[in-house]
């Protein structure tokens, strides 16, 4: 069992792009917005009532922006303290444990606020995930340097995807995977639509699980059963195995999932074609020092042996960094 | 070798947890329990956090569930995590077994706890206790650190009676409470003094001691005619609520009322005047919850600290065997010479030095190592958090050697048998000894044997009756 003074933080970061839950109201009535933050909120209430040191935040993710549903500004109380800063008392009215009461309504409210007041600004619909997750990864963060001495943190976020990925996002979100990763922090993945490439490469590096929902409607049951373990229980209990992982970098001019392309030996950016300099840079001959390609050489045959299942097919001189490029494949 | 009787018995305090609590209770008393949904919360957060998962798993499930299923949900190497949550479960009366249509055993969860359970969760069913919307807001209102402060004061009074302070008074009540707890004795005619066991109680962090009293507390309710569920109910409502905020005593019985005046004696609940008709629970109601699992290896509870009241973490202990409180509380002070030497005294700390004799006056006063080691633990400075281990290893296990330095010697009380006319005498007797297991020593060339006091009439029948034949 965990001792009293570790605690645990769950993030739960949302994903309520519009679009899609407007399109989802429509296939299927019997499970809506509504309804999938009830899900989430039993998660949340389950999570809260197994011990007083066990933490929750609740993040939707939105078109341009996302929003902390839970604990929000309005409300100061983080520990259940009152600090009497509200003008009434949150008045709960049935059997409810008093701070699971206070919480659903706090995060119904915001919830509501967040989806009438949120204005369309631009033309992209994809969610702005990667930048939910890094928000989540800066509250981590905060709380850990705000504990007392003697104290530890263990955290994780439960990322519940609706819409498709955003090819766009790709360098953003592998950041936050490899920040996660070294503050090790879990990332799990709920997926309710179509798979997703970046979360199963966030899970499968940070060591979390990935499930896609066969049945929307069982979200809370699914939640419980897989999610709800944390850390300990999760080696004990026999869980969803993983799911063989789609591992294709995108490139950084087109931002294409691409098997075969060109890698810059100084950045390690890959390419999908040579003939789109975004840097400056001149396109040259090859340059004349060739012990120092092949210095390069050797140095970039040893970094990619660290990167799963990659080969070297051939190389290249270019001059984006003054470096060689070789062609990869996955 | 059989066990030896102990001459020297030490009284070694007790502290049940929850769960020992309620295994003790009978099956309809639990069930009377499990009707309100802050004792089945309560309940729920003290298993293991497997079983935990297990209950978590089973609350939506409204048909019994095949135990084959059920040993499924562990892997093969946590076999034994399994078996443990089943004991668990079972002994708590939280699930039962049924029979399903195949013939099958199967487990369903207490639908009592299961429905109550949900309304903790999800909401629904009755309010826990009248919201104080019907009162309207307090004229006087007092904030969290007034509460803190009032909380401290009220349960050092109790301490400080404990110890012997003169000028700490308390009811009549609270007095026979500590004699009937084993804390305190009283000889009749004589103000109450402290007992061994009683000294062991003072070294225990706050929730430890809260805990322990309440358990007292429960034990004797039944005995002044109060109803034992209902204040178990009502002391889980307590420890639920929200620190700051007020409640109203609309709807509580008499009982109820005379344990509120109780609870307002001991800090857990400030009252302003005895009719009043809203109360406001302190941190130490609070902190009953947390001090539930009395784990005392556990390094400081933050739930301890309070802030703006008297620090409880205030010790620093040195590798050269010194130790500086900081504190000008004169019960700290008083509990901290327990069990070391004071050398210094200036208005905000205290040194002392741990040495042999001071810990070993402080065990013959039946204090045990791990207690001192605990408290040094609980109230550490948090300078000395940031250290692993936080009480240098140099010290605990130095005060751990003084204390076996005590147990060289074990005692045997018994009966000694000498002077045998012959070894065939001797070795009779003392195979008949050793048949009956009572036999503790012997020396055979000088023909001694030293028997058991039990085992003594036995033998000595056997021998007159071996004289009289021969």
């Amino acid at each position: 069992m965990a001792s009293e003074d570790e605690l645990n933080l769950l993030v739960i970061v949302m994903d309520v792009n519009p679009i899609w839950w407007g399109q989802q109201a429509q296939r299927e009535p019997e499970f809506t917005l509504s309804k999938c933050l009830d899900a989430v909120m039993v998660m949340g209430n389950s999570h809260m009532a197994m011990t007083t040191t066990n933490r929750l935040a609740v993040i939707s993710s939105h078109f341009q922006d996302s929003h902390f549903l839970y604990p929000c500004k309005n409300w100061t109380g983080g520990d259940g303290a009152w600090d009497g800063t509200m003008d009434e008392a949150p008045y709960c009215g049935d059997g409810k444990y008093e701070l699971l009461s206070v919480a659903n309504n706090v995060v119904a409210e915001e919830m509501k606020r967040v989806m009438s007041t949120t204005e369309m600004k631009g033309n992209s619909t994809d969610t702005l995930l990667a930048g939910s997750l890094a928000k989540a990864l800066c509250y981590i963060h905060r709380m850990t340097k705000e504990l007392e001495a003697g104290q530890e943190m263990k955290s994780r976020i439960l990322v519940i995807k609706t819409a498709e990925d955003c090819a766009r996002q790709y360098m953003n979100f592998m950041n936050v995977i490899f920040a996660a990763q070294k503050q090790n922090i879990l990332i799990d993945a709920c997926v309710l639509d179509s798979d997703s490439g970046l979360l199963q490469q966030a899970c499968d590096i940070t060591g979390g699980l990935y499930l896609k929902i066969p049945q929307k409607i069982a979200l809370a049951q699914y939640l419980l059963w897989v999610f709800l373990p944390d850390l300990e229980q999760r080696p004990q209990l026999v869980l969803p195995p993983p799911v063989h992982v789609d591992y294709r970098a995108a490139c950084f001019c087109h931002r294409n999932l691409i098997e075969i392309g060109y890698v810059c030996s100084v950045c390690l950016s890959s390419w999908g074609a040579l003939s789109d300099p975004v840097h400056t840079g001149e396109w040259g001959g090859p340059r004349a020092n060739l012990l120092h390609g092949l210095c390069l050489l050797t140095f970039i045959l040893l970094m990619l042996g660290f990167l799963p299942g990659v080969q070297l097919v051939e190389g290249v001189f270019d001059v984006h960094h003054d470096g060689l490029v070789v062609i990869l494949q996955t | 070798m059989e066990a030896p009787l102990l001459l020297f018995l030490r009284v070694q305090l007790q502290c049940k947890n929850l769960h020992e609590y309620l295994k003790e209770l009978s099956p309809e008393i639990l069930d009377k329990l499990y009707n309100h949904p802050a004792t089945c919360l309560a309940v729920y957060r003290e298993l293991p956090a497997l079983a935990k998962n297990y209950v978590m798993r089973m609350l939506f499930l409204d048909h019994p569930l095949p135990q084959a299923a059920l040993a499924l949900w562990v892997k093969k190497d946590s076999q034994k995590y399994h078996d443990e949550c089943v004991s668990v479960l079972t002994s708590l009366r939280l699930w039962h077994t049924q029979q399903l249509q195949g013939g099958l055993q199967g487990n369903i969860l207490n639908p009592i706890f299961k429905d109550n359970l949900r309304i903790a969760l999800l909401g629904g069913g009755k309010a826990w206790s009248d919201e104080g919307s019907s009162i309207g807001p307090d004229r006087h209102a007092r904030d969290v650190g007034s509460l803190d402060r009032y909380a401290m004061e009220r349960w050092e009074v109790i301490l400080h009676f404990m110890v012997g302070s003169p000028n700490a008074a308390v009811s009549q009540d609270l007095a026979q409470l500590l004699s009937q707890a084993g804390l305190m004795r009283s000889d009749p005619g004589e103000a109450p003094c402290i007992t061994s066991a009683g000294f062991q109680f003072l070294l225990l962090d706050t929730s430890s001691q809260l805990w322990y009293f309440t358990l007292q507390y429960l034990n004797t309710a039944q005995t002044r005619g109060m109803d034992l569920v209902e204040i178990l109910s009502f002391l889980f409502q307590l420890s639920f609520s929200t620190l700051g905020r007020d409640y109203s005593v609309e709807g509580m019985s008499e009982s109820l009322l005379t344990f509120l005046q109780h609870l307002r004696e001991f800090g857990l609940v400030f009252q302003r005047k005895r009719k009043s008709r809203r109360y406001y629970p302190t941190r130490l109601a609070i902190t009953l919850a947390a001090g539930i699992t009395s784990k005392p290896s556990s390094s400081s509870n933050p739930m301890d600290v309070a802030p703006g009241t008297v620090d409880t973490s205030f010790i620093v202990v040195e590798t050269n065997y010194r130790i500086y409180a900081y504190t000008s509380s004169e019960l700290q002070i008083a509990l901290v010479a327990l069990f070391s030497e004071m050398l210094y005294r200036f208005p905000n700390v205290v040194v002392g030095t741990v040495t042999r004799e001071s810990v070993q006056q402080a065990i013959a006063n039946g204090i045990t190592a791990q207690q001192i080691i605990h408290f040094l633990r609980t109230r550490a400075h948090p300078i000395m958090l940031k250290e692993t281990p936080v009480v240098p290893s140099t010290i605990t296990d130095q005060i751990r050697l003084w204390e076996l330095e005590r147990d060289r010697l074990q005692f045997t009380e018994g009966v000694l048998y000498n002077q045998f006319l012959s070894q065939a005498d001797f070795e009779v007797l003392r195979d008949r000894a050793q048949g009956l297991g009572c036999l503790v020593w012997q020396n055979v060339p000088h023909r001694v044997m030293v028997v058991t006091q039990q085992g003594h009439s036995e033998v000595k029948k056997f021998w007159k009756r071996q004289k009289s034949s021969t």
